[in-house]
């Protein structure tokens, strides 16, 4: 906003429009357009077009089981970015996430699933379709709980939320018409592209190829929506609610219109990703959305990096990739086995170092896996003569 | 500081190279260019006993951990591995190749979405699997298997898998077995209403569709209740026991939860019969709370002989675990291997080792040699419409070293007898 109306130009000391950036000087700013932009420094740019380039080159290099876990990874990142939204950006804690993963899910599978099968379904298994209604359903029913985020804060909201995730739990083991039941389960949502099965081995590659390379698409839509959203006149008010929400109330925020986005728009993503993740393995089960999904994404956002959108990408991959990392442990570390009946197996060190992870994190580098790149860029930025 | 960049780069990069993340250096199949079938190498397995023969890879997906039945699949998995070891020792498959089961076994913790999950890890690698545990988990998987034509050994006894070319079941189905549960149980009991108390899916109503049949032939009354896994959620279905008070209870659950509703119903003064389908016995129940009235009310159905019978098959398994805490998991998973052992033979005799040759093997099968652990015509894949129906009857004992003995040797039902299957029991229910 303050942009247009400075390109209307009236002050004439105020430089106006798009002026030329100054070389060699990256963070001197010239206008507010460059201030403001999405990547704000050339090395920005640079960097995350590589970046980018590197993530859609790996699905060429990679083999095909490395880039299924990577796919899921992205997945569950556009989750953990939907959870930053209410918890990292709106300050809004909320254990519910993995209900509204859930009700995507269902919303994904039901809509694609074949009309004749033992579950509902409804034949569209056209991505563009269910994808988009996946999460408005979510998003229809975090609009719904929202009114409650309004009334509660910090603590009786968590554990509000986390209420949810126990009637989801129950809701969606009774309704076996759609979910199969627990211990049965249904098939998941089916990808399909105008056309073309991505679940499936096709000319254009095989199917992990295929499914990485949509994962990769739709995290970079996601995540470059919600830096805009979190950048945008929302995202200051979602800060301003989260650092105050009384000071937020009296500068003239709308809490209660805010805090329903907020709900609202988390619940989109975390619906969206609900849809995708089933996809790859192409099975769910309801008992997949308990407590235990919801802490995971929390998690990944504090991990991650709380309020930072490439955090929670990070936290995403880190989780993600700790089971396959420690999968491999055997062929390095002679004394683990990688057979279940045996002690230690590499099942028992997952789990083991996951707790750990989480712990030494929050002691050591409270801001993340974000922080720890804050440190290195400042090192470097310094060098040599940091210390 | 530069030096700790540098290890650690070194580091990923080794880590990386080590769990052969990048493409193209084994992608597809298990051997590289040694290959020559999914799962199938002129290389030599492993821990092969003989160096110059090649290797058939087979899959294991169990409940090896934290599931119902973990307490079976752990001596499950134990059994077969000795059953294969065994069988490379005596010479192999063919002369030609030895079996491994050892190299791919993963844990589906009785989740039909992790099944499917880590069947997706181990699936090019393996020529079929020697075992897939559970029937709602390994309805999971049934289309792939069907689709890339992946011969597979069950661990359960559903109907459903009477249909399926793909599945190599050993045993009786539990439909078959409820129904003959039941027949028994009005000779032996004359009782008048039956409930079967079950698990969700394919395991659970497909013994609860056999119990109605049954009930349905001899004129009894007939109720189901439906229950979820683990022994604390069991109080829907011992209220139903004992306000209904039937006259016998078919239990299809877990051992856990099976010892959970016959304790509890008694101590709420229930005095009806209790028949549990093969899975629902662990020897440790004796050790439970639940051990008196197992002892006065429960019986098991099962498909086959228990642990200490005197038959060759059995012998021979008794000789391969020496030392282990004798528990019918082990039987089961020993009898399970003999029909994909005689299909592999059948391929490598064929001359066609891949996933199509052994199928087409499987096809070929009109008897197999159990050892005596089961009836030779147990084992017909030739002809789609024969279907086993004999099981047995056994009872607590706690002198027995499985815990429980014979009381009616493999018997058929009249029900069971009667009965033309035409497709999977428990979508009857």
């Amino acid at each position: 906003m303050t942009e247009t109306r400075t390109s209307a130009g009236a002050p004439p000391d105020i430089p106006t429009g798009r002026s030329r950036r100054v070389r060699g000087r990256p963070l001197l700013y010239t206008s507010y357009a460059q201030d403001m932009a999405l990547l704000d420094t050339p090395a920005k740019k640079v960097s995350t077009g590589l970046l980018v380039l590197v993530a859609f080159a790996l699905a060429v290099l990679l083999q095909d089981r490395s880039l299924e876990v990577l796919a899921g990874a992205y997945v569950l990142a556009i989750g953990a970015i939907g959870l930053n939204i209410v918890t990292g950006y709106a300050g809004q804690v909320s254990l519910g996430h993995a209900f509204f993963v859930a009700i995507g899910a269902y919303t994904a599978a039901a809509l694609s699933g074949p009309p004749d099968g033992e579950n509902v379904g409804y034949g569209v298994a056209e991505l563009w379709i269910w994808l988009p209604a996946a999460g408005l359903v979510a998003a229809a029913a975090g609009v719904l709980v929202a009114p409650l985020a309004t009334r509660l804060r910090g603590l009786y909201l968590a554990v509000v939320t986390l209420g949810l995730v126990f009637l989801g739990e129950h809701i969606f083991k009774e309704w076996q018409e759609l979910t199969g039941g627990p211990g049965v389960g249904r098939e998941a949502a089916i990808p399909q592209l105008l056309g073309v099965r991505l679940d499936q081995d096709g000319p254009l590659g095989t199917k992990e190829q295929l499914l990485y390379t949509l994962m990769l698409t739709l995290l970079i839509v996601f995540a470059v929506a919600a830096r805009n959203l979190a950048r945008s006149r929302i995202g200051r008010a979602f800060a301003a609610i989260r650092d105050r929400d009384i000071a937020a109330a009296v500068i003239g925020v709308p809490l209660t219109r805010y805090k329903v986005l907020a709900f609202g728009v988390s619940s989109f993503y975390a619906g969206c990703a609900g849809g995708l993740l089933y996809t790859i393995s192409g099975y769910v089960e309801p008992g997949s959305f308990n407590l235990l999904l919801s802490v995971q994404f929390i998690a990944m956002v504090l991990i991650g990096g709380v309020a930072t959108v490439s955090g929670a990408i990070a936290g995403a991959l880190f989780i993600s990739l700790l089971q396959p990392v420690t999968r491999s442990l055997p062929a390095l570390v002679p004394f683990i086995s990688g057979d279940t009946t045996q002690t230690p197996n590499v099942f028992q060190v997952e789990t083991v170092l996951y707790g750990l992870l989480i712990v030494l994190f929050l002691i050591f580098e409270p801001r993340g896996l974000f922080g720890l790149w804050i440190r290195v860029r400042n090192y470097w930025k310094s060098w040599p003569f940091s210390y | 500081m530069k030096s700790r960049y540098a290890v650690t780069v070194v580091a990923i990069a080794a880590l990386l190279s080590a769990c052969g993340v990048f493409r193209g250096d084994d992608q597809g199949s298990g051997g590289g260019p040694a290959a020559q079938a999914p799962g199938v190498t002129t290389e030599p397995c492993p821990s092969a006993v003989d160096r110059n023969k090649g290797c058939i890879y087979l899959g294991t997906i169990s409940d090896l951990t934290s599931g119902p039945f973990a307490a079976l699949a752990v001596p499950i998995t134990d059994a077969q591995k000795a059953f294969w070891a065994r069988v490379n020792k005596a010479g192999g498959i063919g002369g030609k190749y030895e079996v491994d089961v050892t190299r791919y076994v993963k844990d589906n913790k009785y989740n039909p979405e992790v099944h499917r999950q880590v069947y997706n890890e181990i699936k090019d690698q393996v020529l079929g699997l020697a075992q897939t545990l559970g029937s709602p988990t390994t309805a999971a998987i049934i289309g792939d298997l069907k689709a890339n034509n992946v011969v597979s050994a069950p661990a359960s006894w559903t109907s459903a898998w009477e249909f399926e070319d793909v599945i190599v079941e050993t045993g009786s189905n539990y439909c078959v077995e409820a129904m003959n549960s039941v027949d028994y149980a009005v000779d032996t009991y004359q009782v008048k209403s039956v409930m079967a108390v079950h698990l969700a899916g394919d395991y659970g109503a497909d013994a609860a569709a056999g119990a109605k049949a049954a009930a349905e032939r001899s004129g009894l009354t007939f109720t189901h209740v439906e229950t979820p896994t683990g022994a604390t959620e069991q109080g829907r279905a011992i209220t139903e026991i004992t306000k209904n008070k039937p006259d016998l209870v078919i239990l299809t659950t877990g051992p856990a939860d099976a010892a959970t509703i016959v304790g509890q119903s008694a101590a709420a003064g229930y005095k009806g019969r209790f028949i549990g389908t093969g899975p629902t016995w662990n020897p440790a129940l004796l050790q439970s709370p639940a051990a008196p009235a197992l002892k006065a009310l429960y019986e098991q159905s099962a498909p086959g002989k228990p642990w200490d019978a005197d038959t060759p098959g059995h012998k021979a398994m008794r000789e391969a675990l020496p030392g282990v805490t004798p528990n019918d998991g082990y039987t089961s998973g020993w009898a399970w291997a003999y029909p994909m052992k005689a299909a592999l033979d059948a391929m490598v005799a064929g001359g066609n080792v891949s996933r199509s040759g052994l199928l087409a093997a499987v096809k070929t099968l009109k008897t197999v040699d159990y050892e005596g652990m089961l009836p030779a015509e147990a084992g017909n894949f030739a002809d789609p419409s024969a279907v086993f129906r004999q099981t047995l009857i056994n009872k607590v004992d706690d002198k027995a070293t499985t815990g429980v003995t014979m009381v009616k040797d493999f018997f058929t039902g009249p029900t069971a007898q009667a009965y033309t299957f035409d497709g999977p029991c428990f979508s009857k229910l």
